[in-house]
């Protein structure tokens, strides 16, 4: 899992963009900073999707420790 | 003391305690007995230990035989009433006969076990289970955990002869969505009593590398619907309860649902279900991610087609002022000008009123200039003509007098009347050039020039 920003994180952040967006609080000034962060959020949670980063060896070290 | 004895061998003993109790306990009777240890010899009959306790003490114990045809019937039993093998360590009932063998003492040879005894008995296990974690509290405490949005990393609970195993991965691994799982197994018994233990050990194993995974599953399949009532075990469901993960089962079977089950966060009838289940949350997990990302491309249009709106009107409202402006302006202007125009022909008409008034007391004026100047010119000349003459006749007698002062003046007219001129060397001699004794004097009188020298000087006072 990514330290930086985990699934959770993420698509708690796309849906507040998505009711920023709904609420009508968005100036066009943000509104294309606001949607390549949404996108950056989307790619985020698909690739979330799609890939696993543990490590068999680590768990199996720490099992023995 | 000689006593008359009777002495009996050990055979005639024994032969006597035997006939008694073969005499005394002719039928068959139902005894209530927990069953120890099964002790099964190769022959395939069993020696059980049969006892029974108060208060977790033995009270009574006897060895008991069960000969192999009958073990084999009432295993047959079992396994068709409980769906278990017949258990150790668990109370049972049993038809007996007493017997007694000269050389292994007395026993009770177990003819029957009623399995609907220990069924009973399973339940009543089960029961006190479910009682005992509702009142500590853990009947929910796994559900009440909070599932991941993403059950990915998966610690399974399983054999890895497991056709559940298999069936469970496949549904995982196959995915037509390609969703990634991780899984890792903990192995362990699924069945008989060797699955308490062995499931605890790997659950207490999986706590503490719970870091990385979501989730924990108990898979089991493909082994029918038997041992299955170590599931309802009080320390294998406390286990489950207080796992820090959620626990999920797939145990495959469809009668009573067993505590481990119900103290699970979830339970799937198999692990196929299982698998599919989780698949489903993170297909889930999927869909908002589309209808947030549908949800923005919609919002964006809306805000952006608003603010298109707003700026249209506001370049309509423009040009309308600024026609309105220009209008007004050139109103203004044209009134301005108008207005200019009477005025500069007012302000000409009154400048050239002006000029032809000028012009007229011009001449007027000039005339009387000219009237003027020639009279006072006439009048400067006129005085010019009497004065000049008398101007004239001054000037000669002051003329006249100046040269009879000049007359007077000359040295002649000195000489004339008796003075002379003394010279030395040509320079006259007064104060500044004194004669000498014999110095040559030269002396100028009116009619004569004379020579002369100095006999003596004396100085004149001149006072």
């Amino acid at each position: 899992m990514s330290k930086e920003l985990n699934y959770t994180a993420a698509f708690d952040e796309l849906q507040q963009i998505v009711s920023d967006l709904e609420d009508g609080e968005i100036s066009v000034d943000e509104l294309s900073l606001k949607i390549k962060r949404a996108s950056e959020l989307i790619k985020i949670c698909k690739k979330k999707l799609v890939t696993t980063e543990e490590d068999v060896n680590q768990i199996l070290k720490e099992l023995e420790g | 003391m000689n006593e008359q004895r009777q002495v009996f061998s050990l055979r005639q003993v024994v032969s006597s305690i035997r006939k008694t109790i073969e005499e005394r306990y002719q039928s068959h009777y139902w005894v209530k007995a927990e069953m120890h240890k099964l002790n099964l010899y190769p022959s395939g009959h069993a020696f059980p230990e049969l006892v029974q306790k108060e208060d977790g003490k033995i009270v009574a114990q006897v060895n008991g035989a069960i000969w192999n045809h009958n073990l084999q019937r009432i295993n047959r039993q079992f396994m068709t009433v409980l769906k278990e093998p017949m258990k150790e360590g668990t109370t049972l009932l049993l038809q007996v006969k007493v017997s007694f063998s000269e050389i292994y003492g007395i026993s009770l040879q177990i003819l029957d076990i009623d399995p609907s005894y220990t069924l009973g008995e399973l339940q009543r296990e089960r029961q006190e289970t479910l009682l005992r974690l509702q009142k500590e509290g853990l009947i929910n405490k796994n559900q009440q955990l909070e599932f991941p949005l993403l059950p990915q990393r998966i610690a399974v609970i399983s054999a890895d002869t497991s056709k559940g195993l298999s069936d469970f991965m496949k549904v995982l691994n196959q995915n037509q969505f390609g969703y990634a799982f991780f899984t890792h197994l903990f192995f362990a018994y699924l069945q008989g009593d060797a699955a308490i233990d062995s499931i605890r050990k790997q659950l207490n194993a999986i706590e503490r590398v719970r870091h990385h995974f979501d989730i924990v599953v108990i898979v089991r399949g493909g082994g029918g619907e038997v041992g299955l009532s170590c599931y309802n075990n009080y320390g294998l469901c406390k286990a489950i309860a207080e796992c820090s993960l959620p626990v999920l089962t797939g145990i495959g079977h469809s009668t009573n649902l067993t505590v481990a089950e119900m103290v699970a966060y979830r339970n799937a009838i198999t692990p196929t279900e299982l698998g599919e289940y989780l698949l489903q949350v993170v297909h889930e997990f999927s869909v908002p991610v589309e209808r947030a990302a549908e949800q923005i491309r919609r919002s964006s249009r809306t805000i952006l087609e608003r603010t298109d709106t707003a700026f249209s009107q506001t370049v309509k409202q423009l040009k309308g002022n600024v026609q309105n402006s220009l209008l007004t302006h050139h109103n203004k202007w044209q009134v301005l000008s108008r207005k200019l125009n009477s005025r500069s022909e007012l302000s000409i008409q009154r400048q050239h009123e002006r000029l032809g008034f000028l012009q007229k007391n011009l001449a007027a004026f000039a005339k009387r200039f000219h009237t003027e100047k020639a009279l006072y010119l006439h009048d400067a000349e006129l005085f010019l003509k009497q004065n000049s003459l008398r101007i004239v006749q001054k000037k000669n007698e002051e003329i006249s007098q100046v040269e009879r002062q000049i007359q007077l003046l000359d040295p002649k007219n000195v000489l004339k009347r008796g003075y002379s001129i003394v010279r030395i060397g040509g320079k006259t001699v007064n104060g500044s050039v004194a004669p000498g004794k014999g110095e040559h004097l030269e002396i100028t009188t009116y009619d004569y020039r004379i020579s002369a020298t100095v006999d003596e000087v004396k100085t004149t006072n001149n006072d």
